[in-house]
């Protein structure tokens, strides 16, 4: 009989049901992140470096070795295990809570440093394990537990967009900010995860993928009204595009 | 070969840890400690290594902890701010049992303080200025020679317990430019095999991960209680001290670091005038040597802590001593005059001689 092993291969892991919420686009992502490696042959020499809060459970379903960095240095950790093992490819998967508020000042960093690391950001514009609370990435007037009558920017300073500052940084070889709020978007980011990788492996320098996602339980909507809220209300704000890639210099995946 | 140099114990230590098979230092400039990175950054590309400085010390010890995850020894240096900021992933590294060599060239006061070098961190070294029940072994040398002499020792328990080890150097010894013998270049860290737990991908191991943080309160309890059997076996094993005519002794001086050294001359002194000063010095603070408290003699009438804060390590002399004797502190610390004098120390002692 044909498993689910068989069919995605041996980099997703099924044996224990996931953490996620339903309708999570952390699932979704996680399945991209997974079918890279698998795809590009590079499980046996993957290092998974997780941030804390829900992305920090996204190894528990990956078959790659993996570290729980703490709050929003995995970054740096990254680099720390890359000098160590430069052959070796090592990826950072953070929530937008670990990279661009505790974790921007290692994200920056690493950026500039422009060593061939990969940084995978899921944006869903909260605070997801702890509660729903405003993040540097939560829109003009979005509700979170701690902006009760909406993210107010006079008080509360506006979005981060993260990519964007790094635009200007020579040292990274790959940018790019995607959603996974319907199936073209997911075939877009799917895409942009597999360039990032591929710019590491060719050791062409840092690599960041921003993927827009949509999180039902910190926004307190239903599943399609979370979809449809992170479509039309954060993409608004974050527009998916690719920054850069250096990959075009030399063929692109 | 031997081979005998006359450098800033800062180097000191830097030539210590490249001579012993540490090949990457990872830093960020802060006084007294940064002369350590300068040598790095010049000395370890010639060994095939590197210094990497890093933007902040938050980065430079996640980044220590990454390398260490890698199964591979790797060091860092700093100075009181900046171990502030290491804290965070030292406690991580503990828990995650990873290795490290760090050199924290210790200066005076809270807050940001000044770059006067004193022993103002020995809390923040033996107690951890992270959370949890963590411990940090921690060495005390008093000269450039024993930060050579322990290095191979320090290496050695960093990967036999995978614990980070703490040097606390004071500032001031720190600056200090002293002759000292190495020996012979060996790589200590290469003696250790870490193939049972490195991450270093699954071509020959099956998965393994490292958490600290997300795991059910059974194993939550179990990680715990294995770190606590260990830190009681390195406190059973590895306690080290330099003592010296306590056999007889009437008033017993107790100091490390730079007052450890100017022990010797206080008790020579004192000897030859036919006082009865003894000393003891810790050389590991954490485990704090007990031992060397078990059995004091009779004859010991009152023992004299001496230290350059204002009574850290007095508080783990009082709980070894529990009462037996009484136990005086001698302290001083900040702005131009960060330590006390051979004078001062006398004094003291004679004092106490006197039953005063």
């Amino acid at each position: 009989m044909q498993t689910l092993a068989d069919y995605y291969g041996k980099t997703l892991k099924f044996d224990k049901l996931t953490s996620y919420c339903p309708g999570c686009g952390h699932g979704i992502v996680t399945r991209l992140v997974a079918e890279t490696i698998e795809a590009m042959g590079i499980r046996e020499k993957t290092m998974a470096v997780v941030g804390i809060g829900c992305g920090g459970f996204s190894h528990h379903y990956l078959e790659v070795d993996a570290m729980e960095a703490i709050h929003g240095r995995s970054p740096a950790s990254a680099i720390g295990y890359k000098i160590a093992l430069p052959d070796h490819i090592v990826f950072t998967y953070q929530g937008d809570g670990d990279t661009s508020a505790i974790g921007l000042h290692e994200i920056m960093h690493a950026a500039n440093r422009g060593m061939p690391i990969t940084c995978i950001m899921v944006n869903n514009s909260v605070f997801g394990m702890t509660g729903g609370q405003m993040s540097p990435t939560s829109i003009p007037g979005q509700v979170t537990s701690t902006t009760a009558t909406g993210r107010d920017v006079a008080v509360h300073g506006y979005p981060l967009l993260v990519p964007e500052m790094m635009r200007a940084m020579q040292g990274v070889s790959y940018l790019a900010r995607e959603s996974v709020v319907d199936v073209k978007s997911i075939k877009k980011a799917a895409k942009s995860i597999r360039n990032a990788f591929e710019c590491q492996v060719r050791g062409l320098g840092f690599s960041f993928v921003e993927v827009i996602s949509p999180c039902p339980t910190g926004l307190h909507l239903s599943v399609p009204d979370a979809y449809a809220f992170a479509a039309k209300e954060t993409l608004s704000y974050f527009k998916p595009q690719v920054f850069k890639n250096e990959l075009e210099k030399n063929d692109e995946v | 070969m031997k081979e005998t140099l006359f450098l800033k114990n800062t180097e000191t230590f830097a030539e210590s840890m490249i001579r012993c098979g540490i090949r990457c230092h990872f830093a960020y400039p802060i006084t007294p400690a940064t002369d350590v990175m300068k040598y790095t950054s010049r000395m370890l590309p010639e060994h095939g290594g590197r210094m990497v400085q890093m933007e902040s010390e938050l980065a430079v010890s996640n980044a220590l902890a990454g390398y260490a995850c890698a199964g591979k020894l790797g060091a860092t240096s700093t100075s009181g701010p900046g171990m502030t900021l290491m804290q965070e992933a030292i406690g991580f590294m503990a828990a995650g049992e990873l290795p490290c060599i760090m050199l924290d060239a210790m200066r005076v006061g809270p807050g940001d303080g000044d770059i006067i070098g004193a022993q103002s961190t020995y809390y923040q070294a033996t107690r951890g200025g992270g959370h949890g029940d963590y411990r940090v072994i921690v060495l005390a040398p008093s000269c450039g020679q024993e930060i050579a002499d322990l290095m191979p020792h320090g290496i050695k328990l960093a990967m036999t317990y995978r614990n980070p080890v703490l040097f606390v150097v004071d500032g001031v010894t720190c600056q200090m430019t002293e002759t000292t013998s190495f020996e012979e270049p060996h790589d200590y860290t290469a003696d250790f095999d870490t193939s049972s737990w490195a991450f270093t991908g699954t071509a020959d191991h099956p998965k393994r991960f490292l958490v600290t943080g997300s795991y059910t309160h059974e194993q939550g309890y179990e990680m715990n209680e294995k770190m606590r059997q260990k830190y009681v076996e390195i406190s059973d094993k590895e306690q080290m001290w330099e003592q010296d005519q306590v056999e007889d002794a009437e008033v017993l001086v107790v100091a490390f670091g730079i007052h450890g050294r100017m022990c010797k001359d206080l008790v020579e002194a004192s000897r030859a005038k036919g006082k009865r000063v003894g000393f003891i010095r810790p050389i590991t603070l954490w485990p704090f040597p007990d031992k060397a408290f078990e059995n004091i003699p009779a004859s010991v009438k009152s023992i004299l802590v001496v230290e350059m804060n204002h009574g850290q390590m007095v508080d783990d002399v009082r709980l070894a001593v529990n009462g037996r004797v009484p136990v005086h502190f001698l302290g001083k610390t900040g702005g131009e005059i960060p330590m006390c004098t051979l004078a001062e120390m006398t004094r003291e002692a004679n004092n106490l001689l006197e039953g005063e």
